[in-house]
């Protein structure tokens, strides 16, 4: 085992293998407040890459309603339980508890559970419900007595996988070039030790060809400078996919580094694993505090204080806006006060777009036609 | 202090054993090789070998409880051919693919220099060693029929998979009922990574429920090309019964020379304690000496 440096954890952690961070690190950022949970996502994924025999139980994207929803079923509380005492130094935001790789038993690499078919079973299990029962009588007052909200989970091409500990064949590797992590489907022997030691679950058995599959991060398209099919469908424009630096190298005009290094208003999800995942999540922000810290750890309050403010922060306003507007990745954005712009790598706009959207007053009578225009906004 | 005696003499037993490279498997020479029959009276020409068997615990991830404790092995041969006759007990068959369940298995192992033999557990760089693993699961695909998702979940529905091909009356099966064999074109099997890929775990169509690999150590097992060696077993009694058959003089010069006296392991994985890849039972090296 050796010593890496997760600053996800601001500590070292052991992992089995030395650090050897990836060129480019492959990374999104999820808005938790924008998702609708339409779903066009999983189902974009799906028909793109798991339609095949063998596939049918596989969601490399799904979106699950928090609190009660978890595909495969409590994927994360069955984790968590395991994880005793996931303390945090509050000051210092120095994880004191174990990762999954320090938890694990004799014998293993890794700290995991595996799932079985049953778990499978489910995947829109506790859609749509609210943490409890609304009170009759119960009016909104500012805060909401009961919650829920939509995590749109995929493969986090962490920096320091799970799947990848696990894996005595070597048959997963993490790209150089762009921190894309991927099962080599020619070296893989379907031992579903990756199925057991993802903490999230989110490499798959295909019972067909008998190996295991996941999420590639849409590579082809990458490798293209487009973003993957999940990020360029997404109806709620809650997500973006670029590149994140590391967090000593973090340049101001790169929207991801801007949003998760600068000013801290994305979070990994369960941080306390260990992976150091590569989603980023904006925490839901009228979510109850003790479930966000468990989620997304010790820096959730500032996260939401941030956001809240947003529209008085041009840079971090410019950087969001870029979300859902182009199909390339932007590698770097400028905001000039009306605009925001992005460009990608070779420096070549790939969007425009203003900050405060233009109001039109449409005239009550179209005095060409001699229509009324009423009842609509 | 009764611990000490006995771990000191569980050493002692271990040296002594491999001084002797283990318990001598003799093959003799008998006509004819019943390759898929374990019952036939040929057998009783062999002599039982009772192998001890451990739980692998040097590399991770481990085995840490052993639910096997050892393989009776015969080996007869026919001057052309060579087989063994691989027997271990195991209260439950397991040859069911899902996502939770894990396949009973037995290997043997041949080094390719029988005069420097190798680290017993899959070789090492420059000692390579011949490996030849039976799988229930394969088993089943040949005796029942390809196990597909609809063998383990009968009740599972697909409304539709792309390029799914025509049937030769020129009628479409429904999508829930397609079988493997109607996904031939290349742009089917691109919704198959492990077929498209070549991958020998996604093979359809498989002859024997048996693979030929190469080992130079931990997590280097390859599939040979040439693939020669025939397996057949039967699960009765709470017992496994597998016969693997390979020729005794080989023309392909990755498979292991049997042309003198040579050794042998042997590995054992019981699926329902989820036994699979390096989580096995092991043995150590054993005599081989073949009776010609
Ligand atoms: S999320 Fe899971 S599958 Fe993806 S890189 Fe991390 S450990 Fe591997
Ligand atoms: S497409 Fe976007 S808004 Fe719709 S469920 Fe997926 S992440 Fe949420």
């Amino acid at each position: 085992m050796a010593q890496v440096k997760n600053w996800h954890l601001n500590r070292e952690m052991k992992y089995p293998y030395a650090d050897n961070r990836p060129k480019k690190q492959i990374a999104y950022i999820f808005d938790t407040n924008k998702c609708i949970a339409c779903q066009t996502c999983t189902v974009a994924c799906k028909t793109t890459w798991t339609s095949g025999k063998g596939q049918e139980y596989m969601f490399w994207n799904n979106v699950e309603t928090k609190p009660y929803g978890s595909y495969p079923t409590q994927w994360d509380v069955n984790l968590l339980k395991q994880l005793d005492g996931q303390e945090w130094d509050k000051t210092t935001g120095t994880y004191k508890g174990k990762t999954i790789f320090e938890a694990a038993e004799k014998g293993e690499n890794v700290k995991g559970w595996h799932p079985t078919d049953r778990d499978y079973a489910y995947p829109n299990l506790g859609e749509d419900e609210c943490s409890g029962n609304v009170n009759k009588g119960a009016f909104f007052s500012g805060i909401h007595d009961v919650w829920m909200f939509y995590l749109a989970r995929i493969c986090n091409h962490c920096t320091y996988p799970g799947c990848v500990a696990a894996c005595p064949r070597k048959a997963i590797y993490k790209r150089p070039e762009d921190g894309i992590v991927l099962i080599d489907e020619s070296r893989c022997r379907g031992y579903k030790e990756c199925v057991k030691a993802c903490p999230y679950k989110k490499t798959f058995f295909n019972e067909v060809t008998r190996i295991s599959e996941k999420c590639i991060g849409c590579y082809p398209l990458i490798e293209k400078g487009e973003q993957p099919r999940c990020v360029q469908t997404c109806i709620g424009k809650i997500r973006m996919q670029g590149f994140l630096s590391k967090p000593e190298e973090a340049r101001a005009d790169n929207p991801i580094d801007q949003i998760v290094h600068i000013k801290k208003v994305a979070l990994p999800l369960y941080p306390q694993y260990g992976t150091e995942p590569n989603v980023y999540y904006i925490p839901p922000v009228h979510v109850p505090k003790e479930f966000l810290h468990q989620l997304f750890g010790p820096g959730v309050d500032k996260a939401i204080e941030t956001y809240k403010n947003i529209k008085n922060d041009k840079d971090l306003l410019g950087a969001f806006l870029l979300f859902g507007n182009t199909p390339k990745i932007t590698h770097s954005y400028k905001t000039d006060g009306e605009f925001t712009m992005g460009f990608d790598e070779k420096g070549e706009v790939t969007t425009k777009v203003p900050l405060t959207e233009p109001v039109f007053v449409r005239p009550f009578k179209n005095e060409t036609t001699g229509a009324n225009h009423h009842n609509i906004p | 202090m009764k611990k000490i005696i006995l771990l000191s003499l569980a050493i002692t037993t271990s040296i002594l054993l491999h001084a002797q490279n283990g318990v001598p498997i003799t093959s003799v020479k008998v006509s004819g090789i019943p390759a898929r029959d374990a019952k036939s009276d040929i057998w009783n020409n062999a002599q039982v070998s009772v192998i001890p068997v451990m739980p692998q615990n040097v590399t991770n991830p481990q085995l840490l409880k052993a639910s096997v404790a050892n393989v009776k092995v015969k080996s007869i041969n026919d001057g052309n051919k060579i087989a063994f006759l691989i027997e271990w007990t195991d209260s439950t068959r397991d040859a069911t693919v899902d996502v939770d369940k894990f396949s009973d298995q037995v290997a043997l192992q041949l080094p390719l220099n029988p005069d420097t033999v190798p680290n017993f557990m899959m070789g090492q760089k420059k000692g390579r060693v011949h490996i030849i693993h039976w799988k229930a699961v394969w088993q089943d695909d040949i005796e029942k029929g390809f196990q597909d998702v609809k063998t383990a979940h009968p009740n599972y529905w697909a409304d539709i998979y792309y390029f799914q091909e025509k049937n030769a009356d020129g009628t479409t099966t429904a999508a829930k009922d397609a079988t493997v064999d109607q996904f031939k074109s290349k742009e089917a099997k691109n919704y198959m990574a492990g077929a498209y890929a070549g991958n020998p775990m996604s093979i359809f169509d498989r002859k024997e429920p048996v693979e030929e690999t190469l080992a130079e150590g931990y997590g280097t097992l390859t599939t040979q090309e040439k693939q020669d060696a025939t397996a057949w077993g039967v699960w009765e009694n709470n017992t496994w019964k597998v016969i693997i058959v390979r020729s005794l003089v080989s023309t392909d010069p990755l498979d292991a020379p049997l042309v003198k006296n040579t050794q042998i392991c042997f590995a054992v994985w019981n699926g329902t304690f989820k036994n699979v890849g390096a989580k096995k039972h092991y043995s150590m090296w054993n005599d081989l000496i073949i009776a010609k």
